[in-house]
């Protein structure tokens, strides 16, 4: 049980140094951006709005920055993230949580199942050393690993949407479609989806097929896995109990550090694609100056990807008795 | 009496186990005292976990003692203070590692050591006097051509010659005394002789002192000319090497000994329910630390920490109920195992 | 955008691991000069990384001599498709969009270098001194590289950007740098860990070197691969990273970069407009000037992880040599196995390593066969090769020779068959139990695990024999529970001898049980394996480098040098009157704690290289009775009295006894 109280720590430490960064970020930019542009502002835009910034920045015109950072830290925790400049007066926590479910069904299921496959297909390969598979993969995915998720997605728009047609160029459902839970709009938004989710798919992959076959073959080499073949187990059990459930234990650690990469790529994708979701929010922000918005999705992204991360730990605790002694 | 070379006294090294709240200490070398003449071969024998390495690390100066002092020519080692008295006690007593393939920097020829020993040592050194020491040292521990052998990298050669180096780059010192810990059980058998007749040889021709750590109490007695004998961090007996052999004293000693495998000798008695887990100290109680798995025990030895206590010329054993002939009280136990 | 880094799979070492079961090949060497660069020629993915990265370099150089128009100036037709003139078309705005990609190239590469070189520089920094200082700075410094690494760099950048728009190049450089050193710093910090344990270390502070010295000049330079690596991953993620911000227009839109082309091309909705090559190209130089990265960083990983590599063995080169005059006794009921002229090679960068070589050895029913020789002599080998526990993932072929155990030729079975015999009629023991036992399954699961593959057991009857082998070896039956790391040395040495009693197989093989366990413990041991050898009545094979440990407990001893059978009889008889030379010599080199005080000799020289083994007799070369002949031909195994011996001192012995005897006969 220590491993998990030690993982919560990081947690909220690691969460509390994204608040701090949010927090101090405009006010390290050169000209401290906050107060710049609170001033352009002024008189611009009505005094809620003016508000808003305020909370966005943590600026209290009376406080000292100790102060301000204080009743920002509170604001935080009360989900107080002020109002969006975009879409006035909506309270960006609205907002953000009109994105989210568009962001966890695209970028949550593609990444576990590119995890998933990835792991799965990594282990075969390991396994079949030196066959067809082994010989084709490492080459391909080490150099798709290094293709921009976002050029892919230029060209699967162009291939596929453009010259082919098969699959709508943009967005998350058609415009035309009404939103909610009807046969008619799942169906829509699920086509909608198959592009970003591929191009996804695609580029993550390649990660986790090379770091679980390399993990695998490292422990294939491992006394316990010769041992199991001495005792004349089949095959499949040597893979996966042996082999494959060792494996894949750094590959979680390997998961939990990559995210944050793979989240990056999301977020291009959903530009791309003008799909609605997070990623896309969050560019529309910044492109309109919404500070508000943007950095209360800055921190939801943050939340999202440590959660994943605690996840990938737990699953640790439960595959690997070693952690659970806190050994 | 006079001064002897190296003097320890009281010597108790405690490591913090556990995590960052965590006040369990492990006792890894606890009140132990000792003394190492010039030109003195000693060994000091122990399972694995009984603190001869940590000996060995605090009389190098990697760790320091949570208490007690060893004296180098009747100098504290605590009293040392500046850059330049801590060099000169390096050099007297430099070390010799038990891993001949992680003893030595694979990314540098194997003269790295020496020649980096003289720059920090014998900064007086030209070019040619260097050059010279090194073929001296190596020469010296058999190591020929001297000159081919300096330029190799370290994996181009075999384990012996590997911790030949390491004699080497110890003798570069010019040194007092040689702590080698456990500088063969890493080789083949076939050249471990080569490596223990290598620090008699030394001993001969340059007057070195050794502290030889080791598990192997044959080899022990093949180089040395007193035995230390460590269980559970104390020092449990000590004496003239043929002396502690033949006659041993403390039950762990007869117990180590009668393990011993030797072809020469019929299958020697042995307590088969003594599967020999050494014990982990972390915070001991008062009393004797074989208590447990000693045939001899009796209500003292869980009550009250034996000391060591002279028993004879030289010898000292730390044992309540040792006597001067142990070979008298044999326990029905023992008896019954060697009937089988 | 992406960029996984590939974590690393087993803690980075600079030397080979304990060469027990490993081919005789010298170690790894990696970590320097000439033998990287070696290494990286000789690997495939690093060539074709190395002449990317290099096509890219010279084009950043000289942009100007190569491109064949102004990258800016909008003086063509828009929007051409491509052309003689223009290969990849022109932009909306009427520039040559080849110009544009060749000028573009050097803002990618400087920000790749300097990226790379800023985050490596503070990746060694942090990691290295974190693992060095260890303690509280430790704690404090990976700390701090963790929370950055998680941190969603990307947004984080984006986040900076937004309130410093259109930042320069320096800008760029600086926050990337800041932000990308975490995952190299956690690498280096786990390698210098490793390192920190390696007695060259501890030397160095022995010898009073300052802290300072020993971080540059002791750690680094043994972690040249890992800091290129390092560098590596850094400039990949810089290229992708800067694309990206560019592509989302937070760059400089004036700035000559493949980024700002895609933007513009994005913006100029180039895809739709028939510009495709716009915005196509720029992407493919992303991508490809990444791969070289990628490329060049996957194969520093596999070569300095040599688990990685795949070598593939190539007998051809071996020799054809005659069999050896071998024992022709009938196979009566009471010999259960048959080792008839085994040999197994070895894959390795110098050609094939013959490990075994032409081995003959026959066991009989309930016998202790102690199986003897130096690091490196094919021990191990020979015990997996009779195991059928050799071929991938582990190196090390059967090239030739038969092994028929209860009548059947082992090295012929199938898998299939193989399995169905493996555990209920011969079992393993290996070195190790640490390594041996699955670490994360109880020692019940690996039982029954044990026990479903070859029966129809229930759980009920599983767990009641697994009680019952337990008892046998004395451990409380309550450790079922436990996972192998739970239990001390000795115990899970027990345990896996439990393990290999489940069926109470004919044969049990053991490879060194007891070496990782002090006197004591391998005192007791040994002892409980011979008691249960003796009661249950299996055979044992008993491999160790100890001949003295298996004096008092096996029947016969066969005695290995440099791949072969130097010598092969009865134990007591083999101790008492040794008679081949390198046997003697490996008996006189064990002090002794009886009788007067002796000096020893030992045995001077090493064994010979396998990869180019002598001509003659293998022990010629340290040995004291090397004569000319011995020195040139290889002598056969010579029967002694029941004794095989592969010297010539006994071939008139061993003549004078055939002729007396009449007949071959048979080994004890």
């Amino acid at each position: 049980m220590r491993f998990v109280a030690r993982r919560l720590g990081f947690f909220l430490l690691t969460l509390w140094a994204a608040v701090t960064l949010n927090f101090l970020i405009p006010r390290l930019m050169p000209g401290n951006a906050a107060l710049a542009m609170m001033s352009r502002y002024k008189g611009r835009v009505n005094p809620q709005a003016i508000h808003a910034l305020e909370i966005a920045f943590g600026i209290h015109t009376h406080q000292s920055l100790v102060g301000a950072y204080f009743t920002y830290l509170g604001d935080i925790a009360r989900g107080h993230f002020g109002i969006s400049l975009t879409f006035f007066p909506d309270a960006v926590s609205h907002q953000v949580l009109q994105a989210l479910p568009w962001t966890l069904a695209l970028v949550g299921t593609t990444t576990i199942l590119a995890f998933v496959l990835g792991t799965f297909i990594g282990l075969i390969s390991a396994w079949r050393r030196g066959g067809m598979l082994d010989g084709a993969l490492p080459p391909i995915f080490v150099i798709t690993s290094a293709f921009p998720y976002f050029w892919l997605a230029l060209l699967a728009i162009w291939l596929f949407a453009i010259k082919l047609g098969w699959f709508p160029e943009s967005g998350g459902y058609d415009v035309t479609t009404t939103v909610g839970w009807s046969w008619a709009f799942v169906e829509d938004a699920i086509r909608h989806s198959i592009l970003p989710a591929a191009t996804i798919l695609i580029t993550s992959i390649g990660g986790w097929i090379l770091t679980m076959r390399n993990n695998a073959i490292s422990v294939l080499a491992e006394d316990y896995v010769r041992m199991a073949r001495a005792k004349g187990l089949k095959p499949w059990r040597i893979m996966w109990t042996y082999a494959g459930r060792n494996a894949i234990l750094p590959n979680l650690t390997g998961f939990a550090m990559s995210l944050g990469f793979v989240v990056s790529g999301a977020i291009l994708v959903e530009f791309v694609f003008n799909y609605p979701g997070v990623g896309w929010m969050f560019l529309q922000s910044v492109e309109n100056q919404d500070y508000a918005l943007m950095q209360a999705l800055f921190l939801m992204i943050t939340v999202a990807v440590l959660l994943a991360i605690l996840a990938a730990d737990g699953a640790t605790a439960v595959l690997d008795p070693r952690t659970r002694d806190g050994a | 009496m006079s001064e002897p070379l190296l003097r320890a006294e009281g010597l108790t090294r405690h490591f913090k186990v556990g995590g960052l709240f965590s006040r369990k200490r492990l006792h890894a070398v606890d009140e132990v005292n000792f003394t190492i003449g010039k030109g003195e071969i000693v060994a000091l024998v122990g399972e694995s976990g009984s603190g001869k390495s940590t000996i060995a690390r605090l009389l190098a100066r990697v760790y320091k003692p949570t208490s007690g002092e060893i004296y180098f020519e009747g100098e504290p080692l605590s009293r040392i203070r500046s850059r330049k008295q801590r060099l000169a006690y390096s050099s007297d007593v430099p070390m010799v590692f038990q891993d001949p393939y992680s003893s030595i920097n694979p990314a540098y020829r194997v003269s790295h050591g020496i020649s980096r020993a003289l720059t920090l040592h014998r900064r007086a050194m030209g070019r040619k006097a260097r050059r010279n020491e090194l073929q001296r040292v190596f020469d010296a521990v058999g190591l020929v051509p001297a000159g081919a052998a300096s330029r190799k990298f370290p994996y181009e050669l075999s384990g012996g010659q590997r911790q030949r180096v390491g004699f080497a780059q110890a003798l570069a010192f010019r040194p007092k005394l040689i702590i080698a810990d456990e500088p063969v059980s890493m080789l083949d058998v076939s050249i471990r002789i080569g490596i223990l007749n290598l620090m008699t040889e030394l001993r001969e021709q340059e007057g070195v002192s050794f502290l030889y750590i080791t598990h192997d109490v044959a080899s022990a007695r093949y180089i040395a000319d007193r035995v230390l004998v460590m269980y559970g961090g104390h020092l449990v007996e000590q004496g003239p090497t043929d002396d502690v052999i033949h006659r041993p004293k403390h039950p762990y000693t007869q117990l180590l000994l009668a393990a011993v495998p030797d072809p020469r000798a019929p299958l020697g008695v042995s307590d088969a329910s003594d599967v020999g887990e050494p014990p982990k100290v972390v915070d001991p109680e008062e009393g004797c630390r074989f208590r447990a798995r000693c045939p001899y025990a009796i209500d003292r030895c869980e009550v009250e920490t034996p000391l060591l206590r002279d028993i004879g010329p030289g010898r000292l054993v730390a044992c309540h109920v040792a006597e001067a002939d142990p070979q008298e009280r044999r326990p029905a136990a023992v008896a019954g195992v060697e009937q089988r | 955008m992406t960029f996984q880094p590939v974590p690393a799979t087993t803690e980075p070492t600079t030397t080979v691991p304990s060469s027990a079961t490993g081919p005789p090949i010298p170690e790894s060497r990696r970590g320097f000069g000439t033998d990287l660069w070696r290494a990286v020629a000789r690997n495939r993915k690093a060539v074709v990384g190395v002449l990317l990265l290099l096509f890219f370099l010279v084009l950043s150089v000289f942009p100007g001599e190569i491109a064949p128009y102004s990258p800016t100036a909008e003086v063509f037709q828009p929007g051409l498709g491509p052309s003689w003139q223009h290969w990849f078309g022109t932009t909306a705005y009427g520039q040559d969009v080849l110009s544009q990609l060749i000028w573009g190239t050097r803002q990618s590469v400087v920000i790749a270098f300097a990226v790379g070189g800023l985050a490596t520089a503070l990746a060694v920094i942090v990691g290295v001194s974190a693992a060095y200082l260890g303690g509280i700075s430790d704690g404090f410094l990976s700390l701090i590289t963790d929370v950055i690494l998680v941190i969603p760099i990307f947004p984080l950048i984006i986040v900076i950007a937004a309130y410093e728009r259109n930042a320069g190049l320096f800008t760029l450089v600086i926050v990337l740098g800041a932000l990308g050193w975490s995952y190299g710093a956690r690498q280096l910090r786990a390698q210098t860990l490793s390192l920190r344990r390696r007695d060259f270390l501890e030397a160095a502070r022995v010898r009073g070197e300052r802290k300072s010295y020993v971080i540059l000049h002791e750690i680094l330079p043994t972690m040249t691969s890992l800091i290129v690596a390092s560098f590596l991953g850094a400039a990949l993620y810089a290229v992708l990273f800067a694309a990206g911000l560019q592509f989302i227009g937070l760059g400089d839109p004036n700035s000559q970069s493949w980024g700002t082309m895609l933007y513009w091309a994005e913006n100029n909705e180039a895809l739709g407009a028939n510009m495709v090559l716009w915005a196509i190209t720029p992407g493919v130089c992303v991508a490809l000037l990444g791969a070289a990265f990628a490329l060049l960083n996957y194969a520093f990983d596999e070569i300095s992880n040599p688990a990685l590599r795949l070598r593939k063995l190539d007998i051809t080169g071996t020799r054809e040599r005659p069999k050896d005059a071998t024992i022709t006794a009938p196979t009566t009921s009471d010999r259960i196995l048959e080792v008839r002229g085994l040999s197994v090679a070895y894959a390795s960068d110098e050609g094939p390593v013959v490990a075994v070589d032409n081995v003959d050895f026959d066991l009989h029913r309930g016998e202790f066969l102690g199986i003897v020789g130096e690091s490196g002599c094919g021990k191990s080998t020979l015990m997996y090769a009779i195991a059928r526990l050799l071929g991938p993932p582990f190196s090390g072929e059967i090239t030739d020779g038969e092994v028929i155990f209860r009548g059947r030729d082992m090295v012929k079975l199938g898998d299939r068959q193989l399995r169905h015999i493996r555990w209920r009629e011969f079992s393993v023991v290996m070195q190790s139990a640490m390594n041996a036992l699955n670490p994360v399954l109880t020692i019940e699961a690996q039982m029954r695990d044990a026990c479903k593959a070859h029966s129809k057991m229930s759980d009920k009857e599983i767990e009641k024999r697994s009680i019952e082998v337990l008892k046998l070896v004395s451990i409380d039956p309550i450790h079922l529970l436990s996972y192998p790391h739970q239990l001390s040395g000795g115990m899970r040495q027990r345990a896996m001898i439990a393990m290999a009693l489940l069926f109470t197989p004919d044969l049990v093989i053991m490879d060194e049980p007891t070496s990782a366990l002090d006197v004591v413990a391998q005192r007791s041991l040994m002892m409980q394996i011979k008691e249960l050898q003796e009661r249950l009545g299996f055979a044992v094979i008993f491999v160790t480098h100890d001949m003295s440990l298996v004096s008092h407990f096996s029947d016969r001893l066969l005695v290995m040098y440099a791949a072969q059978v130097a010598e092969f009889g009865n134990t007591r008889q083999l101790f008492d009157n040794p008679r081949h030379p390198y046997t003697r010599a490996l008996l006189d080199a064990f002090p002794s704690i009886h009788g007067p005080r002796v000096r020893l000799t030992g045995i001077p020289g090493s064994p010979p290289d396998l990869a180019r083994p002598p001509q003659g007799c293998r022990f010629a070369a340290r040995c004291p009775h090397a004569t000319p002949r011995s020195i040139a031909v290889e002598p056969p195994l010579f029967d002694v009295e029941g004794d095989l011996v592969r010297c010539f001192l006994y071939e008139e012995s061993a003549a004078e006894e055939n002729v007396r005897a009449g007949a071959t006969e048979g080994v004890a």
